[in-house]
């Protein structure tokens, strides 16, 4: 199980990364062929994400929901089911190349950062267990997915002169991302309030969820009220998603807090 | 009055919520990165805090004046502008919360050994007291030896009546006229007698750290440390939590030259001195549980309530009507 679990992280990690690779290809010279393998790429990748759930599930003999090697699983599974679903419908594959990068950076950080995670079978510790644990986690890593395929589609929408890519469609998802940040925080809060005796503590993760959360709100008010969109807009989503990567990785090994499950 | 409208003018609009909105996150990026525990119960922060509240409560206020005027200018988006005010006062709700927990709050911690009664009034201050008394603690393991569960079997007392008998444990709190109990720690007083050569026994419940003077003898005896699964790879740490192999880690002293050091076993007996003896019974568990009473909780929930409901119904309800309103909004940022 250890072995098999290893074997299918390094394959989703080079999925995701050739995916990536392809798109690029695909996108400069407009082959067709290297963006359908791409897509088959995004297909594959899912399905390998997926088993990689459920053998983590197996090996740990609970929901993968524990520690951050599960819930990067998690992120990543999100991400690309999310992308799928925008693919399908803007009918265009602009933004994959971006997507399936950041995707797979992600699987590449289990692999060097929280090696022998996934094979390990620790069981939860009290505090963990409750069943707010499935619907925060779930909701964090919903948000964080969405967050990412906005940062994707910026990107690509930046770095291109001519663009599909509509500013509509990343306020869209970021708005997604942003309601289910708020749950996240919200439902953290009602948690901890029953696991610590406090509903707010500033402990680094919920201070920076807080401030990634602020952001954000800046981003909505500042579009509709001020109107700032496209380039500046864009450049406030790829801003905003380095907020949550140091939300997710910054205050894991930066840190110290009641959040250190890792 | 020009003043006071321009100030309140000032206090009230969006642009300087936005402004403070990216202090706070600016503040709080900084506290979190040095010294969290001084800065975010600091002055400072707390007015930032306040002065973020005061703005909310206006900027809402203002909404809530514009709410129908703006129903009827936009009637297919009634949900919007209720969700959008719902999330509003939800956060001031949350921040009114946080403020009476600030003021009026009480924290404690209660340190129960089984068998014993504290009277609750003695930490948190309330207008019917009661005493909680512990019936038994409890740790539940794991397989590999790992900590599952902590249970603390209490028992509420209020005028020498029972009135409710409860487990506290991790994500059970008790909750009793308004004080709320959390399973925070626990520890172990151990069980130590000695004998000396009179053959009198003596028996103490000695706190970790502390020493037994026993008589007949000048040395001392310092009970460092129980360890609850001793293992010589991993020294003074214990391999796990479940009592697999207790010992208890004693020095012996005369004066205050050391004279040496072991790991006894529980009812070994150990000679300290010419037919003085001290003898490891066992240990006895005690709880340490968190008190907590927060007059501001309800608020808080209600706040919480109002803006994950405000939040959803606000965003998602309505996102293909963006289009419309850009010209009517922008007006209003001051």
């Amino acid at each position: 199980m250890k072995l098999l679990i290893t074997v299918i992280i390094y394959a989703l990690f080079i999925t995701y990364l050739l995916g990536a690779v392809l798109f690029f290809i695909g996108n400069k010279s407009g082959k067709k062929q290297a963006l359908l393998t791409a897509g088959l790429m995004v297909k594959i990748g899912f399905v390998l994400n997926i088993a990689a759930l459920i053998v983590r599930a197996v090996i740990a003999g609970r929901l993968p929901l524990a520690n951050s090697s599960e819930f990067t699983l998690w992120f990543t599974v999100i991400i690309v089911a999310l992308y799928l679903f925008y693919e399908t419908k803007a009918k265009m594959r602009e933004a994959g190349g971006a997507v399936m990068l950041i995707s797979a950076l992600l699987i590449g950080s289990i692999l060097v950062l929280m090696k022998g995670q996934l094979g390990e079978a620790v069981p939860l510790m009290p505090a963990l267990k409750s069943p707010w644990l499935t619907i925060h986690v779930l909701t964090a890593a919903v948000a964080y997915a969405c967050f990412a395929l906005a940062a994707g589609l910026a990107i690509m929408q930046l770095a291109k002169a001519e663009t599909k890519i509509t500013d509509g469609s990343i306020h869209r998802i970021v708005v997604g991302g942003f309601v289910m940040l708020s749950l996240t925080i919200v439902f953290g809060a009602v948690w901890a309030e029953q696991a610590w005796g406090n509903y707010w503590s500033w402990d680094p993760k919920e201070t920076w969820a807080l401030i990634t959360w602020i952001v954000y709100a800046l981003y909505l008010h500042l579009r509709r009220r001020l109107g700032w969109k496209g380039k500046t807009a864009s450049i406030m989503v790829i801003v905003g998603f380095v907020f949550v990567l140091f939300t997710f990785f910054g205050v894991n090994y930066l840190m110290s807090g009641l959040h250190s499950y890792a | 009055m020009e003043i006071i409208k321009k100030v309140y003018g000032y206090l009230s609009s969006m642009k300087t919520g936005l402004v403070l909105l990216v202090l706070v996150g600016v503040a709080a990026a900084l506290g979190s990165a040095f010294l969290p525990d001084v800065f975010f119960n600091s002055w400072l922060f707390k007015l930032l805090l306040i002065i973020l509240s005061v703005n909310m409560v206006f900027c809402t206020a203002n909404r809530f004046i514009l709410f129908k005027s703006r129903l009827i200018k936009n009637r297919n988006r009634w949900l919007r502008e209720i969700g959008s005010l719902l999330l509003h006062a939800g956060i001031v709700f949350i921040l009114a919360g946080l403020l009476v927990h600030t003021y009026y709050g009480q924290n404690a911690q209660i340190a129960i050994r089984t068998g014993d009664t504290v009277d609750v009034s003695r930490v948190i201050k309330m207008k019917e007291p009661f005493s909680l008394h512990l019936d038994d603690f409890k740790v539940e393991y794991n397989e590999d030896g790992s900590p599952s569960q902590y249970n603390s079997y209490v028992i509420v007392i209020e005028n020498r009546k029972v009135k409710n008998d409860a487990v506290i444990s991790v994500n059970h709190p008790l909750n009793y006229r308004g004080v709320k109990f959390y399973q925070q720690s626990y520890g172990y007083l151990v069980k130590a007698k000695y004998i000396n050569d009179a053959g009198n026994e003596v028996e103490e419940l000695i706190k970790e750290g502390n020493f037994i003077r026993p008589e007949g003898t000048e040395r001392t005896v310092k009970v460092f440390r129980y360890i609850p699964n001793f293992d010589p790879e991993h020294g003074m740490a214990t391999k796990t939590l479940r009592p697999d192999n207790p010992r208890i880690i004693f020095s012996v002293y005369e004066g205050d030259q050391l004279l040496g050091v072991g790991a006894a076993q529980f009812d070994e007996r150990v000679e300290i001195d010419e037919n003085v003896y001290v003898v490891f019974a066992g240990v006895e568990p005690y709880t340490i549980l968190k008190a907590k009473s927060d007059p501001g909780l309800p608020l808080a929930f209600l706040g919480g309530g109002m803006f994950v409901i405000g939040v959803t119904i606000a965003l998602l309800a309505a996102p293909s009507q963006e289009k419309k309103q850009e010209g009517s909004f922008n007006k209003e940022m001051r």
